[in-house]
């Protein structure tokens, strides 16, 4: 009984919120609000669940000596966050978002250089040439290591804005933007598939779990 | 003061996260681990920043009896309830977790309120895409068109009718830039040129075939892989290469003081 209450539950919610398709109305505005109300604790269940708590309280029960004390840090930071509620004291919170902004800066520089940048770069070195066991195999890898190495140049060149676009670099940037629309056009069909695929989920929901029609 | 300690803040532990990375040595080699538990942890805590903004503001539409006051009220209760809900698992569960496999809030709230809500959201998002997609994909130059093609192509490669129904979508598609060329080139008044856009009218009704009704109508899985994986893969690499060197020249800044959006 309890699973069949949720099931209509559930169903609810996919009708609520499909009924935006026709028009703005106060059942998909209930959901909505449902959803962002319950998302926002959702978040704070899952921030203290997997980050504050692992971290901070077990931390604090778990490491022992200097790396135990150093553990007041975070959590002195952390109550200057909460001070901010607190107008007299509210200046406090600037030095807790200061150490988010600036190890986010630092993460950035270190994190962007050893996970994007030199990865990209070293993946984008491919030989002009390949050698592949037939021909036409030779001429397709050679050919696609060639639309890579180049297409990714000429996209970073359509980036460069600081000299005119004239010339050879004219050139190169407009081969860059075809090279951009082909990207988009396939990560467009690409997103559409995957929403295509969640919207089969929630009406194969509806006609087999709510409904048994399937 | 009130500034300048921020920004030393923010120097000191930005410039400490990068030294740890050239100096894998004490006290500098683990730092990284550390600061990145602290960053974890405050950041967790920033989250309360925007739970209080979200409910100051509906609260305030309550107050002041605003037209949409009960979905306001709607949002808030929902917000107690799921918190209510998580913190009664967390104590009630051995595991003191919400999200295990015994607990009702991952169950319930999880199964039948969270995913209907998040995933019907995300889904009817693609009527909207495909309502954009139809007023921007517009044939009408070359790079739009690549555009439209690499779209269809890579959907019609990711579905089991693309094979079949392939053949016909490039048909559509060729007739409508071959109907395009030759229709451009009525306007010409060079001969050469005219000759020219009759030609490419004529490649794309000669290519209906073989492309279409022969190539694509077994091919079209291997060659939406392949758009995806070569010509998607290079584009991307640059717009990667670019948001990185644009991330950390920002940062940079950030660190340097140069950048201080956040203080205010």
């Amino acid at each position: 009984m309890t699973s069949i209450i949720w099931t209509w539950i559930a169903a609810f919610f996919t009708l609520a919120i499909l009924s935006f398709l026709y028009k703005d109305n106060p059942l998909y505005k209930f959901a909505e609000h449902v959803y962002v109300g319950s998302s926002a604790a959702f978040t704070i269940l899952y921030v203290w669940v997997f980050d504050a708590y692992p971290k901070l309280v077990m931390g604090f029960r778990e490491k022992v000596g200097m790396q135990k004390y150093l553990l007041i840090i975070p959590l002195i930071l952390s109550l200057f966050i909460i001070l901010r509620f607190i107008k007299p004291l509210s200046w406090l919170s600037r030095w807790s978002i200061a150490f988010t902004v600036g190890m986010a800066a630092g993460l950035g520089i270190t994190g962007l250089t050893q996970g994007f940048l030199v990865p990209q770069v070293q993946a984008s070195f491919l030989p002009l040439f390949v050698q592949g066991p037939t021909t036409g195999q030779t001429i397709l890898l050679t050919f696609n290591n060639i639309i890579i190495v180049f297409g990714t140049i000429f996209t970073i060149l359509y980036f460069y804005f600081s000299r005119e676009h004239k010339g050879l670099l004219g050139v190169s940037s407009k081969i860059g933007v075809t090279i951009l629309m082909i990207t988009f056009g396939a990560s467009f069909g690409y997103t559409i598939m995957a929403r295509i695929s969640l919207l089969i989920q929630r009406v194969y929901f509806l006609l087999h779990n709510w409904l048994g029609l399937v | 003061m009130k500034k300048e300690i921020p920004l030393a803040i923010t120097f000191i532990s930005g410039v400490l996260l990068v030294l740890a990375l050239f100096i894998p040595h004490k006290p500098f080699g683990n730092l990284e681990e550390i600061f990145n538990d602290w960053y974890i942890i405050v950041s967790g805590f920033t989250f309360l920043l925007g739970i209080d903004s979200l409910l100051g503001y509906n609260f305030g539409k309550l107050k002041r009896k605003e037209k949409d006051a009960p979905y306001a009220l709607v949002l808030i209760l929902s917000f107690f309830i799921t918190l209510t809900w998580g913190i009664v698992e967390i104590v009630r569960t051995p595991e003191h977790n919400p999200f295990g496999p015994t607990s009702t809030f991952s169950l319930y709230f999880y199964n039948s309120i969270f995913i209907p809500l998040q995933a019907t959201m995300f889904a009817i998002l693609s009527f909207f895409i495909a309502s954009a997609a139809y007023r921007a994909f517009r044939a009408k130059e070359i790079n739009s068109a690549l555009l439209l093609v690499s779209a269809v192509l890579v959907m019609l490669g990711r579905i089991p009718l693309g094979q079949s129904a392939a053949p016909y979508v490039i048909t559509v598609i060729f007739l409508i830039f071959a109907v395009y060329f030759f229709a451009e080139s009525a306007g010409v008044t060079e001969p050469k040129i005219k000759i020219a856009y009759i030609l490419v009218a004529l490649i794309f009704v000669a290519l209906i075939y073989p492309l279409g009704f022969v190539y694509f109508r077994q091919h079209i899985p291997e060659f939406a892989d392949w758009i995806m994986n070569v010509p998607q893969m290079a584009g991307k690499r640059g717009i990667m290469i670019g948001i990185a060197l644009g991330g950390i020249a920002m940062s940079i800044r950030i660190i340097l003081g140069i950048e201080r959006t956040y203080m205010k």
